[in-house]
């Protein structure tokens, strides 16, 4: 049983990651129960995916019980904190460094660097599905953005997830894991 | 998604004619819709009708000719659509006929929290409340097949927590189209005067009867504990998911019966009430209002919304309603834990068409009335260009009060109106006769991005497609316009300065300096979303002669400019940036550029 938290501003990508985990888990059997934020809000306003897979029935976290908090923006982190568990952890982009329970990646400078800002989400989903066990593992990750058929997108996205995936490996030497 | 699953349940059933209008949480079930009709090749027609009151009458139609139909709407649409939502009930339907009305409790998007169940309580209509898109699923299937034989229009509730909730659902393979035969003319039914709807007011009230009688999803039925627990919960929709997720993650919270009623109207109240004789207490919890609650005979019992137990507003969130659950059964308070939340507010995209217009009106129009509409253009208020927003169409209805109110004395008395294309279809017309043939004097601005932008970018009636891609009939807002009584008209590309100041600038002349009438400017340009007007290769900067007047920042509010306190600059994201270049006009100071191209 996993309960993640995705947040980040409108027009990020956090639905589209809210749906790819999802998905994923589905196709491994497991029961999954999301809930995502669509009408005004996606217009730039504050944006949260609630992610619990097992046997739940309702789609929202309760405050308190979050294991994950994957945070596209800093001070969307702050909105969600209250949702974690003690002893949750936050994957967050941004360009300080990590501490204990609080794993940072420049996400954005990331995609940027790939050639498309639009990336940062799935360089978030790298780093974090690298870092820890959110329910669906790196590969199947990996596996689900490779059937892809359009060319551009498929490769942008390996490229973003890998990138991801670099930079927690540099944080594992640093033993924040 | 929720949504998803409804759409799946109508194809399942055998629906032939399925209707909606846009509106959050309801859009995804006619997008979804037009899904399932490509990928399974299943016939079915479907239309984003030009407002809910033609939706529903356009399902309506459908069941009278033998056919299943559905119609898909949010909450507020109800009111629209509750002309011949009330009166169909009477009459009855022939193919099964679903309403599907999606509530927002918070409310996340919406003007009201209203509850749809009150309404069909009101209309003597049926309603299922599903807990679970897998249960959302289900119900449409019931929906269908219980208004077949009782020979009513049968409502679905989903709250938007069900809608754009996600969960693994298992399909069945498609019905062929049901139909019911040919329509058969009856005028004392189907054309009923006042002495046979009384007749028929008869008729509705020994359905509900029967059915109330009939129905196991009427009564409800125990989901967790045993039966013969001290205390009781009853629940429905999607906060009963909610209870059971917290009676299965606290062990502390026992002793106790979970019972949830899918059918939360007609209601057997003698079942809710031998709950509640065997009980020492119950609790309801329900959303938004108390219909189960109202409908029990004895109260004395009962916690719930009337005790003052229940909070009267407000989305019940699972924090919400494991306080109140703590407090019913005795348990130790869980520690309180005080989210910091300073969430942030929408915005128009960088580079929205919307942008410029109220830019300019406020620049024109600088001591004015701004009526405003539903939509994304709501977001003017951020420019301080939109002052009222009351319903769908009400921009206009509403200017020509203000007109009416303020003519001949000395309050303000300019008044500028905005509307998008598509709330323009749906409730403005009648709005802008009323206000030509009355002689009100202000300017409308249509802000016209073909499309329904707000919810998804659906198509409206001047959209040369339909639902499903097929072609569609446009229908030409200039002609509408001219035809409504209007001879101002011009129409302008928002992202022309000049010509954009010169045509308000006209418009202001003939309504209110003249105070020749209604004067209608159209802002047409693509919706920023559906079309990126231009290649991201110009960079746009800020240049050193910036004097830090902040006319961009305050005036523009464009969320790819901001003052940057640390370099005490202004500066503009590249990466949010579209490249529509408006800002620099806007500049005094002549400090922003272009580079690159």
């Amino acid at each position: 049983m996993v309960q993640v938290i995705l947040c980040g501003r409108g027009g990020q990508g956090i639905v589209f990651l809210t749906r790819l985990m999802g998905e994923i888990a589905t196709q491994k059997g497991m029961d999954v129960i999301s809930s995502e934020t669509h009408g005004m809000a996606v217009r730039g306003g504050s944006i949260n995916s609630h992610l619990k897979i097992g046997s739940f029935s309702s789609p929202l976290i309760i405050a308190g019980h979050a294991d994950y908090l994957v945070s596209l923006d800093e001070s969307e982190t702050c909105n969600n904190e209250h949702f974690l568990r003690r002893g949750g952890i936050v994957f967050e982009n941004s360009l300080l460094p990590s501490k204990a329970g609080l794993l940072r990646v420049d996400a954005a400078g990331l995609a940027r660097a790939i050639g498309r800002i639009q990336l940062e989400n799935v360089v978030l989903l790298g780093f974090s599905a690298s870092m820890a066990d959110l329910g669906v593992s790196f590969c199947d990750i990996k596996d689900k953005l490779a059937v892809e058929t359009r060319e551009e997108v498929r490769s942008y996205n390996l490229a973003a997830l890998k990138a991801g995936q670099e930079a927690a490996d540099q944080l594992k030497v640093l033993k924040f894991h | 998604m929720g949504n998803e699953a409804i759409a799946r349940g109508v194809i399942e059933a055998g629906c032939s004619v399925a209707t909606a209008y846009p509106g959050t949480p309801s859009s995804e079930v006619m997008e979804s819709l037009t899904r399932w009709k490509k990928e399974l090749d299943h016939e079915i027609y479907l239309e984003w009708s030009i407002n809910e009151k033609v939706a529903f009458e356009v399902a309506y139609g459908a069941s009278l000719a033998g056919r299943r139909s559905a119609v898909a709407m949010k909450m507020v649409g109800l009111n629209v659509a509750s002309d011949p939502f009330m009166s169909a009930a009477y009459l009855g339907v022939r193919g099964g006929l679903v309403v599907i009305v999606a509530d927002d409790p918070g409310p996340h998007s919406s003007q009201t929290e209203q509850d749809s169940r009150f309404f069909a309580w009101f209309a003597k209509i049926p309603v299922y409340d599903p807990g679970s898109p897998a249960e959302a699923l289900t119900m449409t299937l019931k929906a269908f097949e219980m208004s077949e034989k009782y020979h009513v229009p049968v409502m679905l509730r989903p709250c938007l927590r069900v809608c754009h909730a996600r969960q693994n659902v298992t399909f069945s393979t498609p019905s062929r189209p049901v139909d019911v035969g040919e329509f058969e003319k009856n005028w004392t039914r189907w054309a009923a005067t006042p002495k046979f709807r009384l007749v028929l007011h008869g008729e509705l009230n020994q359905k509900i009867e029967n059915l109330t009688l009939a129905e196991p999803d009427a009564r409800p039925r125990l989901v967790a504990g045993g039966s013969k627990s001290r205390l009781a919960i009853v629940t429905s929709g999607s906060v009963s998911s909610h209870v059971m997720d917290i009676v299965t993650s606290f062990p502390e919270i026992s002793d106790l019966s979970v019972y949830k009623v899918d059918i939360p109207y007609p209601l057997s109240q003698k079942d809710l009430q031998e709950i509640v004789d065997i009980s020492e207490r119950t609790l309801i919890v329900e959303e938004t209002y108390p219909v189960i609650e109202l409908q029990s005979s004895n109260r004395t019992k009962i916690m719930g919304r009337l005790s003052g137990h229940v909070p009267l507003q407000g989305e019940l969130s699972p924090e919400t309603v494991e306080r109140i659950i703590r407090q019913f059964t005795g348990a130790e308070d869980s520690p309180e834990i005080e989210p910091k939340v300073k969430a942030r507010r929408p915005s128009l995209c960088a580079g929205c068409p919307h942008r410029p217009t109220f830019y300019m009106i406020r620049k024109l129009f600088d001591d004015a009335i701004y009526t405003g509409d539903i939509g994304c253009y709501t977001l003017g208020v951020n420019l301080s260009a939109v002052d009222t927003c009351l319903c769908m169409g009400a921009s206009i209805g509403m200017a020509c009060g203000f007109s009416k109110a303020t003519a001949g004395t000395h309050k303000k008395s300019q008044i500028v109106a905005t509307i998008g294309d598509s709330t323009f279809f749906h409730a403005g017309v009648p709005a802008l006769i009323n206000a030509v043939h009355t002689g009100a004097n202000f300017v409308l601005v249509l802000l016209d991005n073909n499309i329904t932008a707000m919810t998804g970018g659906q198509p409206t009636p001047a959209t040369r497609y339909a639902a499903d891609g097929s072609t569609a009939v446009s229908v030409n807002l200039e002609r509408l316009i001219t035809g409504c009584g209007v001879d101002f008209l011009e129409v302008v590309d928002p992202y022309d300065y000049d010509s954009l100041e010169d045509s308000l600038t006209r418009a202001k002349t003939y309504s209110i300096d003249q105070g020749t009438g209604v004067s209608v400017v159209i802002a047409r340009r693509p919706c920023i979303r559906t079309v990126k007007p231009f290649p991201k290769a110009l960079v746009f900067e800020v240049g050193a002669n910036c004097n830090r007047c902040m006319t961009c920042v305050r005036d523009l509010e464009c969320p790819a400019i901001s003052f940057v306190k640390e370099d005490k600059m202004v500066k503009i994201d590249s990466d949010q940036c579209s490249g529509c270049g408006f800002c620099v006009k806007v500049c005094p100071e002549h400090a922003i550029s272009a580079r690159g191209g």
